[in-house]
């Protein structure tokens, strides 16, 4: 029993995830399909897995109805909101165009949820605003870098900005232009690119943590 | 009917001219001066879809246009593969470095890819080959026609670089694991680590939830497997504390292996009876209307701590602008790092990129996965020396116009 539980698993990951390593250094047929194999498994695993998801979101909001839970009227929404987009798209056989004519199941993409998708990326203009005011209050010599910096590509984007550069600071023959494409250059992309090196190294040693079954979190541990 | 035979033979002589202006054939080559040293061989270390030319640079003007002709036994007849200007290429245009191949001085070499053109052969499959030289669209020179076998290889002889840097982390990692049975090893503090006690505590006085959100990364995202970790951590100093936790979930997969994860911690934490199935729930598995799922409940219950942990896009300040507003404490970590300045602003702390994948190692304190921190660290230090000792010798041989040193350093840190 302990060798299913605990060391079959544990066999597996490591052959596949050091097939999947080896993958990358050889370039044979084999080596191409095994990778694809891999990536059409992977996505019957989601395709089955969908539908557990979609078990847990019915069962999770018919609990909330069923138990009057605070706010259960916002889980009736969920299967309305199922039946809106499921039963057009059974009628029109998901298609969302036939014979140059919008179907139920194209109208429903494009009036519901086209526009609710575009609301809410609609909204991220205003939440970048009052973010942008938080990380203006200088609290620190690391925020006040910040701020400069920021306030420097603001004044460049605009011509007011750059007319008052020039009256000000035009005489250094340094052109705002210039000033943002050295910040954009040479400190932001050092800073990014320290940031991607941790992460590559990170990536790297998780992946061998788990390949070699140093982590096994995921399995549990009796 | 004359009429009609006359139009038949006149079609009939022009299609043939225009096919013996697109392709010549090999048999005509006595009309037209031949290209000496055309050869076709196998493009060593691909999948077997390639086909390494190479002949004598600089026997036509620079302006001269080849074209590359091919021909298959499956396909028949010969197909215009390529076209180009001698100018427009040479050896060194191969993308291979140094000690996988050696363009010879003088020569152009093309690398013609016969996947698209031809479909899939077999490996060992025969193909013709030939080029003919053209000028102002008159065919001037003609190789002779070649037969290439074209294979799949075993080795990626160019991506060597890339598998000794593999190595060497791999003993490293083997060494620090190894090193972590005899002695503990010093960590550094990450504040945002050390604050997942004071919000789990914080939420147990308040009565209120804590909410995990693992972002909407796949499984295979390294960083949603470093957030499952993490999850397995604060679900178990959640249990301990008899607190709440929710985790809204954007991939169903994420879920079922997040519910084994938390049970577990449950589990460990001798909670079994306060799991709960729901404690994990799916949401959608559309970016937006997770978002404006998550930020509801999050606006409806005001939770106590929220901890965004895992991969996130454009969703990130959605979701971490609605959490400011409703006074819970923050914590964030993700490795795409154009999304680390909306955390940053916020977020009470915010864990960069490696600090995430640090952060299940560091909660847990198992001596084996704080050791493999070591690895990170040592190869932090190698890309430091690197980047120092490269970026000096790039500077000295540039400014000494050492072309081949520079050439030679730059090749060695590419990636193939």
């Amino acid at each position: 029993m302990k060798i299913i539980k605990n060391y079959l698993p544990l066999a597996m990951v490591m052959v596949m995830g050091l097939l999947m390593l080896g993958s990358y250094y050889v370039p044979h047929k084999l080596s191409v399909d095994y990778v694809e194999q891999m990536n059409k498994w992977e996505n019957i695993v989601f395709a089955f897995a969908f539908l557990l998801g979609l078990l847990s979101l019915f069962v999770s909001h018919y609990g909330k109805i069923r138990r009057r839970q605070d706010g259960w009227g916002y889980s009736i929404f969920v299967f309305v909101g199922f039946l809106i987009m499921v039963v057009p798209s059974l009628i029109s056989g998901g298609k969302q165009m036939v014979d140059g004519q919008v179907t139920g199941l194209g109208w429903s993409f494009r009036y519901v949820y086209n526009a609710l998708s575009a609301t809410m990326f609609a909204v991220l203009a205003f939440y970048i605003v009052s973010t942008a005011y938080r990380s203006f209050r200088i609290k620190s010599a690391q925020a006040f870098v910040l701020f400069v910096a920021a306030f420097i590509l603001i004044l460049g984007k605009v011509p007011l900005g750059q007319m008052a550069w020039e009256s000000v600071l035009g005489w250094t023959g340094y052109g705002i232009d210039r000033v943002i494409e050295w910040i954009m250059s040479v400190p932001a992309v050092a800073g990014k690119r320290g940031i991607m090196i941790g992460i590559a190294i990170g990536a790297i040693v998780t992946s061998l943590k788990i390949i070699f079954g140093i982590e096994r979190q995921y399995m549990g541990k009796d | 009917m004359a009429k009609t035979k006359t139009l038949a033979v006149l079609i009939a002589f022009f299609l043939a001219a225009g096919a013996a202006s697109a392709a010549p054939k090999a048999g005509k080559t006595a009309s037209v001066p031949a290209i000496a040293g055309f050869t076709a061989d196998d493009m060593p270390y691909d999948a077997g879809n390639a086909l390494l030319l190479r002949w004598p640079d600089g026997q036509y003007a620079a302006d001269t246009v080849y074209r590359v002709f091919l021909s298959t036994a499956e396909a028949g007849g010969w197909v215009q593969a390529d076209e180009f200007k001698a100018a427009d290429r040479s050896a060194k245009a191969i993308p291979l470095p140094f000690w996988a191949w050696e363009p010879l001085p003088g020569e152009l070499a093309v690398k013609l890819e016969i996947g698209a053109l031809v479909g899939e052969l077999k490996s060992g499959s025969d193909v013709k080959v030939k080029v003919a030289a053209f000028e102002k669209d008159k065919l001037i020179a003609e190789s002779l026609a070649v037969t290439a076998q074209i294979r799949g290889n075993w080795f990626r002889l160019d991506r060597l670089n890339n598998l000794i840097l593999l190595t060497v982390v791999v003993i490293a990692f083997f060494w620090a694991v190894s090193h972590a049975k005899r002695k503990g090893l010093f960590i550094r503090r990450i504040a945002g680590l050390d604050a997942i006690d004071e919000a789990i505590g914080r939420s147990t006085e308040m009565g209120k939830p804590i909410y995990y959100v693992p972002g909407i990364g796949q499984m295979s995202t390294i960083s949603t497997i470093a957030s499952t970790f993490i999850l397995g951590e604060v679900a178990k100093k959640v249990a301990s504390y008899d607190s709440q936790i929710k985790v809204p979930h954007y991939d169903p997969v994420v879920m079922t292996v997040a519910k084994e994860v938390v049970k577990q911690s449950y589990l460990e934490a001798g909670r079994p009876d306060s799991y709960r199935e729901d404690l994990n729930f799916f949401v959608s598995h559309d970016q937006f209307s997770y978002a404006a799922s998550v930020d509801g409940m999050i606006s409806r219950e005001k939770p106590a701590a929220i901890f965004f942990m895992g991969y996130f896009m454009a969703e990130s300040l959605l979701l971490a602008e609605v959490g400011s507003t409703t006074g819970a404490i923050q914590i964030a970590g993700t490795d795409v790092e154009h999304q680390l300045p909306f955390f940053f602003t916020a977020c009470d702390y915010t864990l960069i990129g490696e600090e995430l994948y640090a952060a299940g190692a560091y909660l847990s304190k198992e001596p084996m996965l704080v050791s493999a921190l070591k690895v990170q660290d040592l190869g932090k230090l190698v890309v430091m020396v690197s980047v120092a000792i490269g970026g000096l010798l790039v500077a000295v041989g540039a400014k000494l116009q050492w072309d081949n040193l520079v050439q030679v350093i730059m090749t060695l840190f590419k990636a193939y």
